[in-house]
């Protein structure tokens, strides 16, 4: 997988979605907190207003300004509050911290309202005049918390960050899938194509031996016949040389026929097939003696496969292993997996050495004195046929195992 | 009048000093001298010795006050200053030790001026007491429950 591939269908809209919905929730999170914040603004302003009221009652009823401050000291959000004359001095005030009345001019001179921040939170502060009926003017100058807001703005951060998470994991989660998905999908693709310019290769191949033998055929026919009139007209002394060439010609012939044999496609013609009768037949055509074919099966194995085929298979691994073994016994197995069938042929002939085992499955490749190598090449072929896969061991001087994994069982 | 020590007379006198102790205090507790708030707008710096330590109390709590006596350099004024609660502080001023303070100028007597501080730097070690809007520091704030002797700047 290229990191070009990687960054295009995993980074890219990852980042797209984190920054979508980063930039989304931040807006909207702005937008309700604007409206609060407004609307907080409003009742506080409401609150001073009634607080005006109030005060001004008490100013006309003569009360000192101090005593009035303390009938609104113990209101859990106003922070600090102060009363000021018409010339904006400081009649009285109170505070909930020592000192603190942070009442600047610079603040009053040109606005009513306006919010800082302090170690105790946001505070909304409000700086307003009220007319008593004396016609005198008076300020108030009010502190009110806006804990409840900032637990609020808080609460939804917290909301908004959790909810962030959950999006992003599941995001990656998705995008991981996405991009697993595609590069899954590219190795298939690119393990089509290989086997499909294989399958073309194997083809021309095919097509071009299959004309050869066919070409070669017809006069090694012919041959073969001089050579039988040839030997029934060759004086006794020369008949041992014809009848070698007669056999090197049929050999010639055979070569020919597995040739066309192993290029021939295999066309399956799938049948139910009890993996116990297949065995029963194939052993009454492959015999030696002095060695013994057992069968053991776990469970009922049925394949459906190709019999002919199949037999062939099986043929060609009994006929191996009784070739390496000169004395004892082959062992066949059978069970199922789920639903999978796993067969083993073992055998405890001489077996073989790391270096023949790699190419065992390699076409025109034997380890046999006068071996073909097509027999395992083509049992490679018929059980990859069948969508089943086949591998070995071997151990010199142990004996060599033929592990066959097919669908079905 | 002198009175002998337990007779009823002198537990009466007791009891009225008592009474006008706590007058007073509730007084001070509450209805504070108007102007006695850390006003920003009379933010000032100054730099003296130290005249003299005591503690007073202040505003609603019980903790007494760290109030220090201190002669400005070169004009040789004497100005009362607030520091904290006693308790804030864990560290000891002397008398004779030179402080430098920015705080905000609250009263004037005939013979004193009073501050109260904002920030202390002694030996070169600076204490801040409150934030730039007169905050004070001992109040914590949202998850400080306690800045005790909250520092900065260098140490000799």
């Amino acid at each position: 997988m290229k990191k070009k591939d990687l960054f295009l269908f995993f980074f890219v809209p990852l980042l797209g979605f984190i920054v979508i919905f980063f930039f989304l929730s931040t807006i909207n999170r702005t937008y309700i907190k604007n409206k609060v914040e407004e609307l907080v603004r409003e009742q506080l302003r409401a609150t001073a207003e009634i607080l005006q009221v109030n005060i001004s009652h008490y100013l006309e009823e003569g009360f000192p300004s101090d005593e009035i401050l303390r009938l609104y000291s113990g209101e859990e959000n106003i922070y600090y509050m102060a009363l000021l004359d018409d010339q904006k001095n400081i009649l009285g005030w109170h505070s909930r911290f020592e000192g603190y009345l942070p009442l600047s001019q610079k603040d009053i001179e040109d606005k009513e309202s306006w919010t800082i921040d302090s170690p105790a939170g946001r505070i909304f502060n409000i700086f307003t005049p009220f007319l008593v009926s004396n016609s005198k003017t008076y300020y108030i100058y009010l502190g009110y918390s806006l804990e409840s807001l900032e637990e609020m703005t808080l609460y939804s951060r917290r909301n908004a960050n959790i909810l962030f998470g959950i999006i992003t994991l599941t995001g990656i989660i998705f995008f991981l899938g996405i991009y697993q998905l595609q590069k899954h999908f590219r190795q298939k693709e690119k393990e089509a194509e290989a086997e499909r310019v294989e399958k073309e290769r194997y083809r021309e191949v095919s097509a071009f031996t299959s004309g050869v033998a066919h070409e070669i055929k017809n006069p090694l026919n012919s041959l073969a016949l001089l050579f039988e009139l040839l030997a029934k007209k060759t004086p006794e002394e020369f008949k041992q040389e014809v009848s070698a060439g007669s056999r090197e010609v049929q050999k010639i012939s055979r070569i020919i026929d597995q040739f066309s044999a192993t290029l021939k496609p295999l066309n399956l013609k799938k049948e139910k097939i009890p993996f116990k009768d297949l065995i029963a037949d194939v052993r009454e055509t492959v015999r030696k003696k002095n060695v013994d074919i057992r069968y053991e099966e776990e469970d009922e194995v049925v394949f459906f496969a190709d019999k002919e085929l199949l037999s062939q298979a099986l043929v060609n691994l009994l006929q191996n292993a009784l070739e390496a073994t000169e004395k004892g016994h082959i062992e066949v197995r059978a069970k199922r997996l789920r639903k999978k069938a796993l067969l083993s042929v073992e055998d405890t002939g001489w077996g073989m050495p790391p270096d023949e085992l790699e190419h065992v499955f390699d076409p025109f490749f034997s380890g046999k004195k006068g071996g073909m190598g097509i027999g395992l090449y083509l049992t490679k072929r018929i059980i990859e046929a069948h969508e089943g896969k086949i591998g070995c061991e071997s151990l010199v001087g142990k004996g060599t195992t033929f592990f066959i994994q097919m669908p079905g069982g | 009048m002198e009175y002998p020590i337990g007779s009823e007379k002198m537990k009466q006198k007791r009891s009225a000093i008592l009474l006008m102790v706590c007058f007073f205090a509730s007084l001070s507790s509450f209805g504070q001298k108007a102007e006695h708030f850390y006003n920003v707008d009379k933010e000032i710096r100054i730099e003296g010795k130290i005249q003299k330590i005591a503690m007073e109390p202040r505003y609603n709590d019980n903790s007494p006050f760290l109030i220090i006596t201190l002669e400005e350099k070169d004009t040789k004024k004497i100005y009362s200053i607030e520091m904290s609660p006693a308790g804030f502080f864990e560290r000891d001023f002397f008398q004779g030790e030179s402080l430098a303070v920015t705080g905000s100028l609250t009263s004037s007597g005939e013979t004193e001026t009073n501050i109260i501080a904002r920030e202390v730097q002694c030996r070169g070690e600076t204490f801040i007491l409150r934030d730039k809007h007169g905050f004070p520091s001992w109040r914590g704030g949202k998850g400080l429950n306690s800045r005790k002797g909250k520092r900065k700047g260098n140490r000799f």
